[in-house]
Formats: structure tokens, sequence, C-alpha cells
């Protein structure tokens, strides 16, 4: 079964990862840009790390065989830190439309402050002048509060509510989202926020319209191969392939294709890998035989 | 400066035709600055096909338009709507995608020699992106119009040149795509193109076959050898650059050789060769 896998912070993953992911199934893979851990301390930084994520780690997934896209944002962490925000936003009409950007995101609110807000709306406002959809982060503390405010914020902001993915939902937070016609994705990490094992109850009782799973992957405790052990259980669960599908390739396609920028005849085949290839100099061999990997 | 808009408007879409006026309006309004929103829609908007274009000869620019894309043509568009300073030009390059990099270094063909190009030229000397640097430094003359305008210390230099030639023959990409690029044969180079030479020979591996083109040009030590040996490789593209160095050497010490070789000489271009070297 093929795998749109739409949340994983591939900059910090190795090449293993890359291998499994595509043994598994997956196709293509989305990288948000979030956070790294720590805060940066000036614009430059985030424009390598823009460059990056559209450059050498399409390059790198490529090499695997897996298609890779991006988002651009200002995440909302680093939204409230005065060194960065405005510089940032100011070089993000530019990013927003590269090629492989298909949202914008991760945008929303993490400890839920009005620098947060400020910049969530401004940046919807961007989202919706390049016509991209956006992708939300919630927060992880006071969540349902956290879920409410953004909604509150959507709403009033006029972008159409396919337009938008609520990501980091649970059991609480699909009560309130599943009647306003956004997307609403759910990360299925190894021991927290969501497990494929409550995932499957939560398909069970609600169904897979507008929903989407994800790994969430990032330099943490978490595994990119989530989204096909959820496949997994999903199965033993005798949920039907065709509904599976529609979580882990057909509504992700759908919500992401909204963009403009995604051919989804591409997704027909795996990235072409030429492993000989190298990107500014660079490949991921380390000297190793290509032929033999 | 060179109206490219005849030969991009018959492979436009509707749609391509129209983004691009607006996207002309636009800039006219905003200014150079703009550039850096519009270049990253170039390729998915007007499209990578083949522009289809000619040979084309404007001032001292020589440029094979075969080469460019639909998307290449309207990015020199909107260079020459603008006129960008050289460090909007240069970051064009430096944080664009892969196709808004080739298409920065695409226009450079059709601009004068600048800040801009030797910067260019710069970095697509440190990258491996072959698309990269056959944007900058093939398919036109520019590589040869910016060391006329730099010389041995300033802006793209004879050295410079040099390491630009030694990466064709890294790259195995054809001198001929490099246009006037003889021009700029010297010892220093064919010294360096020697080196490689041997170098892939002690690997079991080929000759960079316009080594033989260089060396004739601008002989140093162990060039004839080269050259005499060339006459009989088993490569028939080494054999006609050996004989075309033969030739442009002029040295009529080698002579003897081309005669010995050209009665069993099977390709006809290369006996024409043959038969001109000594008179």
């Amino acid at each position: 079964m093929r795998i749109f896998e739409p949340h994983a912070h591939m900059f910090s993953r190795v090449t293993d990862d890359y291998e499994r992911m595509a043994l598994a199934g997956i196709r293509a893979v989305l990288e948000p840009a979030f956070w790294l851990g720590q805060n940066r301390t000036s614009v430059g930084t985030f424009i390598d790390y823009f460059d990056t994520i559209l450059g050498w780690e399409r390059f790198r997934a490529a090499q695997f065989g897996i298609h890779h896209y991006c988002t651009m944002a200002l995440n909302p962490r680093e939204a409230n830190d005065d060194r960065v925000n405005d510089d940032v936003m100011a070089v993000l009409p530019r990013y927003c439309q590269k090629d492989g950007v298909l949202a914008v995101g991760e945008i929303g609110l993490d400890d839920q402050t009005a620098k947060e807000e400020k910049y969530f709306l401004a940046q919807v406002e961007l989202a919706k002048e390049c016509g991209l959809p956006i992708l939300i982060h919630t927060p992880h503390r006071d969540k349902k509060k956290g879920f409410e405010r953004i909604i509150d914020l959507v709403r009033d902001s006029g972008i159409a509510m396919e337009h938008v993915l609520l990501d980091h939902g649970n059991e609480e937070t699909i009560k309130v989202t599943r009647d306003l016609g956004c997307y609403q994705g759910f990360s299925i990490y190894p021991f927290t926020k969501m497990d494929p094992n409550r995932m499957t109850r939560i398909v069970l009782e609600y169904g897979v319209e507008r929903m989407i799973i994800n790994s969430a992957a990032d330099w943490g405790v978490s595994d990119p191969l989530m989204v096909p052990r959820t496949v997994m259980k999903l199965r033993q669960a005798r949920v039907p392939d065709s509904d599976i599908e529609t979580l882990v390739w057909d509504n992700p396609v759908a919500f992401f294709a909204q963009s403009g920028r995604l051919d989804t005849a591409e997704l027909e085949w795996p990235a072409t890998a030429n492993l000989r290839e190298t990107y500014e100099g660079n490949a991921v061999l380390r000297g190793q035989d290509p032929d033999q990997m | 400066m060179y109206d490219i808009l005849p030969v991009l408007d018959p492979v436009l879409t509707d749609d391509a035709r129209a983004w691009l006026a607006k996207a002309r309006e636009t800039l006219a309004e905003k200014g150079a600055a703009h550039l850096p929103i519009l270049f990253p829609q170039l390729a998915r908007t007007i499209g990578r096909h083949g522009l289809g274009g000619a040979r084309v000869q404007v001032e001292d620019a020589d440029v094979d338009l075969a080469a460019w894309r639909a998307c290449d043509a309207a990015g020199l568009v909107l260079i020459q709507d603008a006129n960008p300073s050289a460090a909007v030009h240069t970051d064009l390059f430096l944080h664009g995608d892969i196709e808004e990099r080739t298409i920065a270094l695409r226009a450079l063909a059709f601009q004068p020699i600048g800040e801009a190009t030797v910067d260019l030229l710069g970095e697509i000397q440190r990258t491996n992106t072959t698309a990269h640097f056959e944007a900058g430094g093939l398919d036109s003359n520019l590589v040869v119009r910016a060391v006329d305008a730099g010389g041995e210390d300033a802006g793209f230099t004879r050295a410079d040149f040099n390491r630009f030639v030694l990466k064709m023959a890294f790259s195995d990409l054809p001198l001929e795509r490099a246009f006037d690029g003889l021009r700029y044969a010297s010892a220093e180079l064919s010294h360096m193109l020697q080196d490689f030479a041997t170098e892939r020979e002690a690997a079991g591996r080929a000759v960079w076959t316009d080594t033989y083109r260089f060396i004739g040009r601008a002989p140093t030590e162990g060039t004839r050898a080269r050259l005499v040996g060339g006459l009989e490789h088993g490569d028939d593209g080494t054999r006609l650059a050996a004989a075309e160095g033969v030739r442009d050497l002029g040295d009529a010490s080698l002579t003897a050789y081309a005669k010995e070789r050209l009665p069993r000489e099977p390709r006809e271009g290369i006996r024409a060769v043959l038969e001109a070297i000594g008179g």
C-alpha cells in the first residue's frame, strides 16, 4: 500500500530511516518547517534551514525513491522570539513560492501568547495570498483550549476550511473539529500524543473522512514508521483496505494537491534515484559502491 | 539588448503568456526587489520545455538557444526588465532552488560582463551540479568574454579560466560547448591538462579528448609525445583531436608521424586533417 507521510522532520533523521520508510511503502514525505530543538538567534539560520529542506533534503529523499515536499513558516515557538520573528516573516513570501512547498506551516499556537496569535494570523493571510493550504500545529499543553482558540482565529480569517489541517489531534479534539469541514491530523508516537491502538479505535468510531495520520518524527524519541505500523493495526482490526488507503494516501494527497504544486502523476512511481549523482558535490554514499546498494 | 520574446512567445501556453505579462507589470511597479518572489514560479508556470531556438549573436555575445528552456527565456525577460544589481542577481542563485539557479545562470550569457558574472562563474566552479555548470559556463561564449574583460589579476582571470577548463575535463563536457574556448590555450593550462590525463591513464580511465586540442595550441613538456601517441589511439574522437592538435602545433618534426598514420587511417574526417599536416 502506498503511503504519503504528511509530517516528518527528516532533516533530523538518518539515511537508514529513509530506506526503511521506502521499504514500508512510504512513497512521499512532507517536511514541515519547524523548530530545531533549540532557538535560533538570527534569520540566516532560518534561511539556511529553508534552503536545506528545499534542496539537500529533497535530493537525499529521492536517493531512496521517496518524493520529498515541505511547508514553510515561522513556527509558533520562535514567533515569540524578537531576535528572529519579523525577519523570518520578511523572507517567507519568497520561500512560499518555491516548487515543492505545498502549504504554509507549521503555524499555530504553542504557549498561546499574543505574539503567537499575531504571527499566526499574518501567515494565514500569506497562505491566502499564495493560494496555499495551512498546516496548523496545535499546543501540547492546554490542548483543548488552544484548539478552540485556533478554530476561532481560523474562522475569523476567512480562509476556506478545506484549506486547513489541524494537526496533533486526539480523542478530545476530534469532538470539536469533526464538523468544521477542515482536515484533522493525528501524530502517532511510540509512547505519547497518540498511538496505533488508540488511532484504530478512532477510525472505527469516526471513519476516515478528512482524517490524516503522521509520525511527526523528529530529533526526539519518535519513529518514522508509525504510519505503516498503524496501517498494520488497522488491518488487524478488519478496517477495509480502501478506507486505510483513503487515510494514508488519498486524504493527504487531496489536501496538499490544493496547493496546485503536487504533480499526482509523479507520485505514481518512486522518485528517480541515481545514486551516482551528487547535490552541490555531496552524495549520500560515503565511498560505497552505489550498484551494491 | 537581445529581445528573446519573438523566440519565446510561440512556445508559451495562453496561461503562461498571461502570467508573464502580469509578472512584468508587477515588476514594473515593484522593481527588482520583487524578482525573488517571481523567480520560483518560472519553471512551473512557464514550463521546462525546450525553447527550440538557434545560435544567435548579439553584440559580443554568442549564445546557443537550443540549450535553453522556455523558463530560462522568461527569466531573461524579467532580468532585462528589472535590471537588478549584482547583489540581487547573485542572490537569485544563492537562495534559489535548482531551477531558479539554472535560470539565473542562463541569463548571464546575454548580460554585459560585471560583478554578477564574476561572482556566479565563481559559484559554478564550486558546484558539482552539472546542470548549473552547463547553464553558467556552456552553450555560449560567456566564459571567454569574462576572460576578455578580466585578465591576469582582476575579475574572471586566466587562472579562473584554467580551472574552468579543468572542470570541463573532469566532467567530460565537450569543449565545443564553450564557444571560442581554445583562444585562451596556454602552456600553464596544457601542463594542468596533461597532468590530469596522466592521472586518468594511471587509473585506467579515459582522457578528455579535447586535451589534445588545447595542448596543440600551447605546448609544454611532454606535449609532442602525447600528440603522437594520440594519432595511434583506438578511439576515433581521440585520433581526430590529436590530429587537430598536431596540425595546430605546426611542428615539422611531427609531420612524419602524420604521414605514417595516413595510409592506415580509416576515418575520412581524420584523413583530411592528416593530409593537411605539413602542407
